[in-house]
C-alpha cells in the first residue's frame, strides 16, 4: 500500500509540475480540458498494459502481438454487427474470439519456443501480430469504418470537457480489473500458483504447480484483457487493423511503468503517460512530436529501476 | 583450416565483381538495400551473439545515419564518403549512449529500453522526415528534391551496388578484425562473467560501449548508402516495428557464423521482392512472412546460417573460445 | 447502433449504380476486333499493402486498357500493362520503377496512384526522359516536378477549394487547417490554404498531426484554442473520421462550420460518419461526382463492368485512373504508328497535350514543358446528405496565389 502511495504521488507530482509549467499563462481550463483528455488516452495505454503485464508474470512472455489479438476481435465484432447480429452478442464474440487466438497461440505456439530467451519469444510473437495483420488486412479492404458502442452517445462533463461514457468505462474497467485481478492473486489458489510461477518457474514446476493449467488460464485471461482493450481503441481511436496492431509499443510503455509486475502501476503510469502526452500539446516546440512521451518516459522509468545495480553474474533476465 | 577462410574470400569476389554485372535493374535496387540492411544485420548479430546484448534499435539507428548523411549533403559541398563516415559516426555515437542503459542491465529490460528509443525515433521521423535540401535545421522543403551525390566510383546503379557490396565487405572485415583482437577477448570474457573480466582487468564500461558504437557505426553506414540509393528517405522504412522485426530475422538468419547476416538480409528485402514479383499479395506475403518467422525460431536453434553450417559440417569460429 | 448504421454497405453504391451503368463501353478504334500486333509496354505503379489501397486507380486504367485491346488496340497493337505494387515502401518503389524502366523498358508510366513512389521517382523518370500520368497523387513532389502529370488534385487544391467554398458561401472569417505532420503532405496543402486565407484578409491556421498518434483529442482542442470558426479537416479518410468522432464526442457539430478535402468523398463514408455529420460536413470532390452522368462517366463504369473485377472500387481515384488511361490512349492514337516504341517520342507526344476535356473533371487536362503540372484545380462542393452525398456547387475554379504560375502557363497555351 505504501508503495503504491509513493507511486501515485511521484506521477502526480510529475503531471502537475508538467502541467503548470507548459500551461503557464494560460487559462486553468484550457489546461484542465488537455489533462482530461489525456487521462482518456492514458487509460487506452494502461488497459493495453495490463494485459501484457498478467501474461508476462505467469508466463515470462512479452506479448508484442497483444495489439493485433485485440484488433482482430474488434474486427470480428465490427463484422458480426453489419450482418445484423445483435450488438452485445457481437462484443462478446469478439473479446471471446481475442481470448481463444491467444489461448491458441499461448498452447500452440509458445511452448514450442520454451527454450528461448525471454527476448527472442517477445521478439517472435511479432511473427503471430504479422500473420494477424496481413490476414486482416487481406480480409477486410481499406474502406473508412467507425466501431461504435451506444455508450459514446451518452456524457458528462468533466473540467470542461465532455467526456463520453465509453472514456469513463475504459477507467472504470481498468480499475476494476486491476482491483480484481490483485485480489485473486491474493487470494485464489490459481492466483498463488500464478505468484509462484512469476517468481520461480523451476521452482514451482517442481512443487507441483500444475503450470500448463496456470498458464493456459494467464493466455486466456490476457486474451480477455485484449479483446476489450481491442474494442476500446476500435471505438475509441480509429478502426484501421494496422494502427491498432502497432499500439502495442505504446501499451508496452506502460506496461514497463509497471515493472513488468506492479498493476497499479501500470494503470497509474498509464494514466500519467497519457496526461503528460496530451500536455506536451501546450509545448509549440513538443506538440508535433508529443507521441514520444510515453516511450521517454518508459525509458527514463527502466534506467530509474535498474539504477545502482551491478551486472556482476551472468545469470538469468 | 584454410578451406574454412576461403568460403568467405570467394564470396565477397563473387558478389563484388559478379552480382552488379548480371542482374537487371530492379534487382540492382534490391541488392543495394540488402546490402545496406546486411550492414545493421551484421551489426546487431554481432552484439547478440558476442555480448549477448540485444538492439531493438538498430533500423532507427540505420535511420540516425542516413539523417545525417543526408543533411551533410544538403547543406555542404562535401564528397559522399565524408558525408558517410560523419553519419556513421552519429550514429555510432547515439547507440554508445544506448551502452549506458547496457551497464545496468541486460536481456528484455536491455532490448525494452532500445525498443522505446526505437518508438521515439519513429514518432520524431514522421514528424520532421527526412531532410531533401530545404532550409533550416531539419532541412525539409516542402516543393521540391534536390539531388543527392552519389561517390564517384558508384554515379550509375549498377556502379554502386558494386560500391555498396565493397563497403559491406569492409564492415564484416572490421568485424572480423574486432573479433580476432583485444576487443573480441574482452566481449567473451564479458559474456561468460562480468565479475571474471573486472578481475582480469577489462574495462567492461569500454568494451560494452564499443560494442555499442560498432553497431551503430555499421548501422549508420546501411542508412547512409540507403539514403544514396534512393536520393532520399522515408520515415516508413524506419519504423520501431521494423527494428524489431530486423532483429527476429537476425535470429532466424543465424548470429553464430558470419553470413548468418547475409541471410538475415537475404529474409527481410530479397524474399519480399522475390513474393512481389510472383505476384503474391502483399497482405498475404505478411502472413507468409510471420509464419516463416515462427517456424524458425522453433525450428533452427542457431538460425538457418547454423543448419547451412551443419551441412557443410562447419563448426562455429568461437566453439573454441 | 442505431438502425441508420446498420443499413447494408453497398446499398446506395448499387442505386448509384442501377441508375447510370447501362450502355456498352466505347474504348479506343472501337473496332470490336482484338488487336493482335506487337505489344506496347505500359507501366503503372499503386500502392497497396497494410495502411491502404490505391490501387483503384491502375485497376480502372487496366480496365480501359482491356477494353482497347479488345476493340482494335493502338492501330492493331495492344497495351501490355504492367503494374507494380510499391506496398508504401520507398525502396519497393524504386524497385518497381527500375523494373518498369530499365528492364521491361516501358514507353510511359500511367494510372500510378501512390503516396510514396512519386517523391522517390520524379528524379529517375526525369533522368530517363519518360512521362507519368499518375492517377492518385498525394504528395507535393507529384505536382512540383517536370516528369509527372496527376489527374486529380490532391491536398493543396481540395483544401484551397473547400476553404474557398466555405467562405465565400458560409462567411467565413478565420479557418484552421487539420493536416498530418508530414511535410510533403500536411505542412504543404495546409501552408497553401493558410495563404490563401491571408490573400482574402481573413485568418487562417494548422493544426498538425502525427499519423503515430492515438490521440486525436488534445489536436480537436488546440484547433478549438485557435479561435477559428471554420475547421477543415484535410486528412486522409480514416484519421479523418477518427477526428471527427471526437468532435461529436465534444458535440462541436454546430459549433463550427465544417470542410473537408476528397478523402471523404467516398461511399462508405457517409456511413461511417452517422446522422450526426447530416448537412453539417461539406466536402470537396476533385473529379466531378460519380453520379453525375455524361458520356466519359457513363462509358468509366461500363468499361469496369466489362473489364473490370467485379468488387473494383469506383471511386475517385478509379474515375482518375479511367480518364489517365483514356488521354493516354487518345494520345498515342494520334501518333505516327513507327515511333510508338519510341519513349523520347511517346514523351513528346504526352508533353504536347493541350486541352483535352471530359465530363469527369471541372476543367480542361494539358501538359506541357513545364517543371511543375497542376491540370485540375476546380472541383465540386459536396454536403453529406441522407447517407450520401448532395451537389452544393457545381464545377469552380480555385482562386488562390498559389494557382498563379500554373495560370500563366495555362495563358500561355491558350487554354485561360
Amino acid at each position: 500500500m505504501r508503495a503504491l502511495l509513493i507511486s501515485l504521488a511521484l506521477w502526480g507530482v510529475t503531471c502537475l509540475v508538467l502541467a503548470v509549467g507548459l500551461g503557464w499563462g494560460k487559462p486553468a481550463q484550457v489546461v484542465g480540458m488537455f489533462v482530461v483528455s489525456g487521462l482518456a488516452v492514458g487509460s487506452l495505454y494502461a488497459l493495453g498494459g495490463l494485459g501484457l503485464v498478467v501474461l508476462f508474470r505467469a508466463t515470462g512472455v512479452l506479448n508484442l502481438a497483444a495489439g493485433a489479438i485485440g484488433m482482430s476481435g474488434v474486427m470480428i465484432a465490427w463484422q458480426l454487427v453489419e450482418w445484423g447480429i445483435p450488438a452485445p452478442l457481437s462484443w462478446i464474440a469478439g473479446i471471446l474470439f481475442s481470448s481463444a487466438l491467444a489461448t491458441g497461440y499461448g498452447r500452440s505456439i509458445a511452448p514450442r519456443m520454451a527454450w528461448r530467451e525471454p527476448v527472442v519469444k517477445a521478439v517472435a510473437s511479432l511473427g503471430f501480430a504479422l500473420i494477424l495483420l496481413g490476414l486482416a488486412s487481406f480480409l477486410w479492404s481499406d474502406d473508412p469504418r467507425k466501431f461504435e458502442l451506444p455508450t459514446d452517445k451518452a456524457a458528462v462533463m468533466i473540467l470542461g470537457l465532455r467526456v463520453t461514457v465509453t472514456r469513463l468505462l475504459v477507467v472504470l474497467i481498468a480499475l476494476a480489473a486491476v482491483v480484481l485481478i490483485s485480489v485473486a492473486l491474493q487470494r485464489t489458489r490459481l492466483g498463488l500458483q500464478m505468484r509462484a510461477l512469476a517468481n520461480d518457474r523451476r521452482l514451482a514446476a517442481l512443487i507441483g504447480v500444475p503450470v500448463v493449467r496456470v498458464e493456459t488460464m494467464a493466455w486466456a485471461l490476457s486474451g480477455v484483457l485484449f479483446g476489450f482493450a481491442g474494442l476500446m481503441f476500435g471505438d475509441l481511436v480509429r478502426l484501421q487493423p494496422a494502427v491498432i496492431t502497432f499500439l502495442v509499443v505504446p501499451c508496452i510503455a506502460a506496461a514497463i511503468a509497471g515493472r513488468l509486475q506492479s498493476l497499479p502501476d501500470v494503470l497509474i503510469g498509464g494514466l500519467a503517460m497519457g496526461v503528460i502526452e496530451s500536455l506536451l500539446t501546450l509545448s509549440d516546440m513538443f506538440k508535433s512530436i508529443r507521441p514520444v512521451a510515453p516511450f521517454v518516459i518508459a525509458a527514463l522509468v527502466l534506467i530509474a529501476m535498474n539504477r545502482g545495480r551491478r551486472l556482476t553474474f551472468a545469470g538469468e533476465d | 583450416m584454410r578451406h574454412r577462410a576461403l568460403a568467405p574470400i570467394l564470396v565477397a569476389v563473387l558478389l563484388v565483381g559478379l552480382l552488379p554485372g548480371i542482374v537487371g535493374g530492379q534487382w540492382v535496387k534490391i541488392f543495394t538495400s540488402t546490402t545496406c540492411f546486411a550492414l545493421a544485420a551484421a551489426g546487431a548479430g554481432f552484439m547478440y551473439a558476442r555480448l549477448g546484448m540485444v538492439s531493438l534499435a538498430q533500423v532507427a539507428l540505420m535511420g540516425v545515419g542516413g539523417w545525417v548523411t543526408l543533411r551533410l549533403n544538403h547543406a555542404t559541398g562535401l564528397p559522399f564518403e565524408a558525408n558517410l563516415l560523419v553519419g556513421a559516426l552519429a550514429a555510432s555515437v547515439l547507440g554508445m549512449v544506448l551502452a549506458l542503459p547496457a551497464l545496468r542491465m541486460r536481456g528484455l529490460y536491455l532490448a525494452l529500453v532500445t525498443l522505446m528509443v526505437a518508438g521515439a525515433f519513429e514518432v520524431i521521423f514522421t514528424a520532421y522526415q527526412f531532410p531533401n535540401g530545404g532550409a533550416g535545421f531539419w532541412g525539409v522543403g516542402t516543393s521540391f528534391s534536390a539531388p543527392m551525390r552519389r561517390p564517384l566510383l558508384g554515379e550509375s546503379d549498377t556502379a554502386y551496388l558494386r560500391y555498396c557490396l565493397a563497403v559491406g565487405v569492409l564492415g564484416f572485415l572490421l568485424i572480423e578484425l574486432h573479433r580476432r583482437t583485444a576487443p573480441g577477448r574482452a566481449w567473451a570474457l564479458i559474456r561468460r562473467s562480468e565479475a571474471a573480466a573486472l578481475a582480469s582487468g577489462v574495462n567492461v564500461t569500454l568494451y560494452k560501449t564499443w560494442a555499442f558504437g560498432l553497431s551503430g557505426f555499421l548501422a549508420g553506414l546501411g542508412g547512409g548508402l540507403l539514403a544514396a540509393s534512393l536520393g532520399l528517405l522515408d520515415a516508413a522504412t524506419f519504423k520501431a516495428s521494423e527494428s524489431v522485426l530486423l532483429f527476429a530475422l537476425v535470429v532466424v538468419g543465424g548470429t553464430r557464423f558470419w553470413f548468418g547476416a547475409i541471410v538475415t538480409a537475404i529474409l527481410y528485402r530479397v524474399v519480399p521482392g522475390l513474393l512481389n514479383n510472383w505476384g503474391v499479395d502483399a497482405d498475404l506475403a505478411l502472413v507468409f512472412f510471420g509464419a516463416a518467422l515462427l517456424h524458425a525460431v522453433i525450428t533452427a536453434p542457431d538460425g538457418i546460417a547454423g543448419q547451412i553450417a551443419a551441412l557443410f559440417a562447419w563448426r562455429a569460429p568461437h566453439d573454441r573460445a | 447502433m442505431t438502425k441508420h448504421v446498420l443499413l447494408p454497405a453497398g446499398s446506395i453504391a448499387f442505386a448509384l449504380l442501377a441508375s447510370t451503368a447501362i450502355a456498352a463501353p466505347t474504348c479506343g478504334a472501337n473496332t470490336g476486333a482484338a488487336a493482335t500486333g506487337a505489344p506496347i509496354k505500359v507501366g503503372g505503379i499503386h500502392g497497396n499493402a497494410a495502411p491502404g489501397d490505391f490501387s483503384a486507380s491502375t485497376t480502372a486504367a487496366k480496365a480501359y486498357f482491356d477494353c482497347v485491346n479488345a476493340n482494335g488496340g493502338i492501330g492493331g497493337r495492344p497495351i501490355e500493362y504492367l503494374v507494380e505494387n510499391d506496398q508504401w515502401n520507398p525502396e519497393m518503389a524504386a524497385q518497381a520503377a527500375s523494373k518498369l524502366l530499365k528492364d521491361e523498358k516501358v514507353v510511359a508510366i500511367v494510372g500510378n496512384g501512390s503516396f510514396v513512389e512519386m517523391a522517390v521517382n520524379a528524379p529517375l523518370y526525369k533522368e530517363e526522359n519518360i512521362m507519368a500520368m499518375a492517377a492518385a497523387c498525394a504528395v507535393s513532389e507529384c505536382f512540383e516536378s517536370s516528369n509527372i502529370v496527376s489527374t486529380n488534385q490532391g491536398p493543396l487544391p481540395s483544401t484551397v477549394g473547400a476553404a474557398q467554398y466555405i467562405v465565400e458561401e458560409k462567411d467565413t472569417k478565420s479557418a484552421v487547417c487539420i493536416g498530418l505532420t508530414i511535410p510533403n503532405v500536411g505542412n504543404w496543402s495546409c501552408g497553401a490554404m493558410e495563404g490563401y486565407m491571408t490573400s482574402k484578409g481573413l485568418t487562417g491556421a494548422s493544426v498538425l498531426l502525427n499519423p503515430a498518434s492515438p490521440d486525436v483529442n488534445s489536436g480537436l482542442l488546440e484547433a478549438v484554442a485557435t479561435g477559428a470558426d471554420t475547421i477543415v479537416v484535410n486528412l486522409p479518410a480514416g484519421l479523418a473520421i477518427a477526428f471527427l468522432k471526437a468532435a461529436e464526442e465534444q458535440g462541436l457539430g454546430d459549433s463550427y462550420k465544417w470542410a473537408s478535402s476528397t478523402p471523404l468523398y467516398d461511399r462508405t463514408v457517409p456511413e461511417a460518419l452517422g446522422s450526426y455529420w447530416d448537412g453539417k460536413m461539406f466536402i470537396n470532390a476533385e473529379l466531378t461526382p460519380w453520379d453525375k452522368g455524361g458520356p466519359d462517366a457513363t462509358n468509366w463504369l461500363a468499361v469496369l463492368d466489362a473489364y473490370a473485377p467485379k468488387d473494383a472500387a469506383r471511386d475517385t481515384f478509379s474515375q482518375s485512373g479511367f480518364l489517365s488511361a483514356k488521354y493516354f490512349v487518345d494520345t498515342l492514337m494520334k501518333m505516327d504508328p513507327a515511333t510508338l516504341d519510341d519513349r523520347a517520342a511517346v514523351t513528346t507526344a504526352i508533353k504536347a497535350i493541350t486541352g483535352y476535356t471530359s465530363d469527369l473533371t471541372c476543367g480542361p487536362y494539358y501538359v506541357g514543358e513545364a517543371d511543375r503540372h497542376m491540370p485540375n484545380h476546380a472541383g465540386t462542393m459536396v454536403v453529406v446528405k441522407g447517407g450520401t452525398f448532395e451537389t452544393v456547387r457545381d464545377c469552380y475554379e480555385y482562386d488562390s496565389p498559389y494557382f498563379a504560375p500554373i495560370i500563366a502557363q495555362e495563358k500561355a497555351l491558350g487554354l485561360h
